[in-house]
């Protein structure tokens, strides 16, 4: 009996646990606390910090309960993360649930988006100087997309085995924007720039709206079709959403669809950060570069807009910039207070939303580049 | 290997260059193209309540040429010549009841009784389409 009741214990989490487990746990509660605590990207955080401890719990490996072991439930579960499904079908309620219009009105600043992306490349040239190989510096790279389903997307196709640093570091920093872009964002702005207002943008029809999500589909992908599983949904879910006779559809999309699936991939991708396979030096090195991606990211939107003010008769305000950068709609707010800060009858939200929604086609177009030329 | 020559040895350059083109490209287009969109809407929803300055003309050539132009009076010229000016303020074809209003307004003599003088000697015609003509 003696014996029975020693062997049982040493197959309990206490037996089991070292210091690994007990910083990865650490992590886990930490991120919960700011998710619930500090309001800080709860929906993300809170899935993602009690998967982590999920996944942390020493256990004996072959009892088929670990997300690595090919039985288990959390491993079945966490197939919708390894082979790409997840990301698609929250990308389907993201579309159902953004509203396109400010960036039709003034489709110039689709062109912010598209300048945040150079954090990416950026970060994919320092990750092979560091001496990555080229899969893992392109999904550590995306990581300055600022877009958790594409970055998840992207590594799922690329480098599974970074999937748990790199969705953790591209949530936590998605949740530190409002810390990480102002001091840059101020940096590289006069006070001058940052009072500039921007004009009432125009009237968009419902025609528009219904139109745009087939014209950008199908542009979208014929120029870079490995986009296709995700700008596909995006556009779709938004086609369901203006188009108003599939209501249904989308109220599903933007509920339950997505919830569901945020609750899946949150606590599946915080479960894959078991210890042994997070704390590596690579984590280390996915952390510090995915937080340099975020820092070029929004340099490069802030610097492209003060490029286009050279040559436009009316000025933008550069700190839209900074919102291209696709933690929507957190770099917008970030925009936002940075620019009232200096006047506060400046309203720029719904101006930053445009840069901020082509951000998000913008990082889908470079996933699906830098997976048909590395993948 | 590490640095510019782990860079140079797996195309990162050109990597990056074509990617970097390629998304500009794609968000360049489509900026383009729905910058396009609310003037090709806008077109497409006029078409039919729109007529042009060529179908101006050669609704006015037409319907002029299909009637023999009246020989009038020259008291009547005069008349003729004020009507004809508020017609060409309206441009044609034009509304039968505007310009009642407008020869009401400006205080011409009898303005029922000479347009109606005008639709008898054809100097004021229909186009068909409830408007109306000046053919002299």
């Amino acid at each position: 009996m003696a014996q029975l009741f020693l062997e049982f214990l040493s197959n309990t989490g206490f037996a089991l646990a070292d210091y690994r487990h007990l910083i990865m746990i650490l992590t886990g509660i930490i991120f919960i606390y700011l998710g619930i605590a500090k309001h800080y990207e709860p929906l993300l955080l809170v899935p993602i910090g009690f998967g982590i401890l999920v996944g942390n719990i020493p256990v004996f490996k072959g009892l088929g309960l670990g997300i690595y072991e090919d039985s288990s439930v959390l491993h079945y579960l966490y197939m919708g993360v390894t082979s790409g499904v997840y990301p698609p079908l929250i990308f389907l309620g993201i579309g159902a649930l953004t509203d396109f219009s400010t960036m039709l009105a003034r489709p110039m600043l689709m062109l912010l988006g598209a300048a945040a992306q150079m954090g990416i490349f950026a970060t994919f040239l320092g990750a092979l100087a560091l001496g990555f190989a080229p899969n893992e510096a392109a999904s550590i790279g995306i990581i300055g997309g600022a877009d958790g389903p594409t970055a998840i997307f992207l590594t799922a196709k690329l480098a599974p085995h970074l999937i748990g640093p790199i969705a953790v570091a591209a949530y936590s920093y998605m949740a530190l924007v409002p810390v990480i872009q102002p001091p840059i964002m101020k940096l590289l702005t006069t006070r001058k720039e940052r009072l500039i207002r921007m004009e009432e943008p125009r009237e968009v029809s419902k025609k528009e709206k219904i139109i745009f999500p087939i014209i950008g589909f199908l542009l979208c992908c014929f120029v870079a079709p490995a986009a296709l599983p995700l700008l596909g949904m995006l556009f779709f879910g938004n086609l369901l959403k203006e188009c108003v006779v599939a209501e249904r559809l989308a109220q599903a999309a933007r509920t339950s669809v997505l919830d569901t699936v945020t609750i899946l991939l949150g606590l599946t991708v915080g479960a894959s950060t078991q210890a042994d396979v997070f704390l590596t030096p690579q984590s280390v090195g996915v952390f510090i570069l995915g937080a340099v991606s975020f820092g070029i990211a929004t340099a490069s939107g802030v610097i492209f807009a003060k490029i286009m003010n050279l040559f436009l008769k009316t000025k933008i305000n550069p700190l839209l910039g900074a919102a291209g950068v696709s933690a929507v709609p957190d770099s917008a707010r970030v925009v936002q207070i940075v620019g009232q800060a200096e006047d506060p009858n400046n309203f720029l939200l719904m101006h930053a939303m445009a840069p901020n929604i082509s951000g998000v086609i913008g990082s889908a177009i470079v996933a699906g580049v830098l997976w048909s030329f590395i993948g | 290997m590490y640095g510019l020559e782990n860079i140079s040895a797996h195309n990162g350059w050109a990597i990056t260059f074509v990617g970097v083109t390629i998304v500009f490209t794609g968000l360049t287009l489509l900026c383009l193209s729905i910058g396009q969109l609310h003037k090709i809407l806008g077109l497409w929803e006029n078409k039919d309540t729109s007529i042009t300055n060529q179908d101006r003309k050669t609704l006015t050539s037409n319907a002029a040429n299909a009637f023999p132009k009246p020989v009038m009076p020259v008291k009547d010229l005069e008349t003729i010549a004020q009507y004809k000016l508020i017609v060409e303020r309206l441009q044609q074809p034009f509304s039968l009841p505007k310009l009642l209003d407008i020869a009401v307004k400006i205080g011409l003599d009898r303005p029922h009784s000479t347009i109606n003088t005008l639709l008898v000697k054809k100097i004021i015609v229909p186009d068909g389409k409830g408007y109306f003509i000046w053919t002299l």
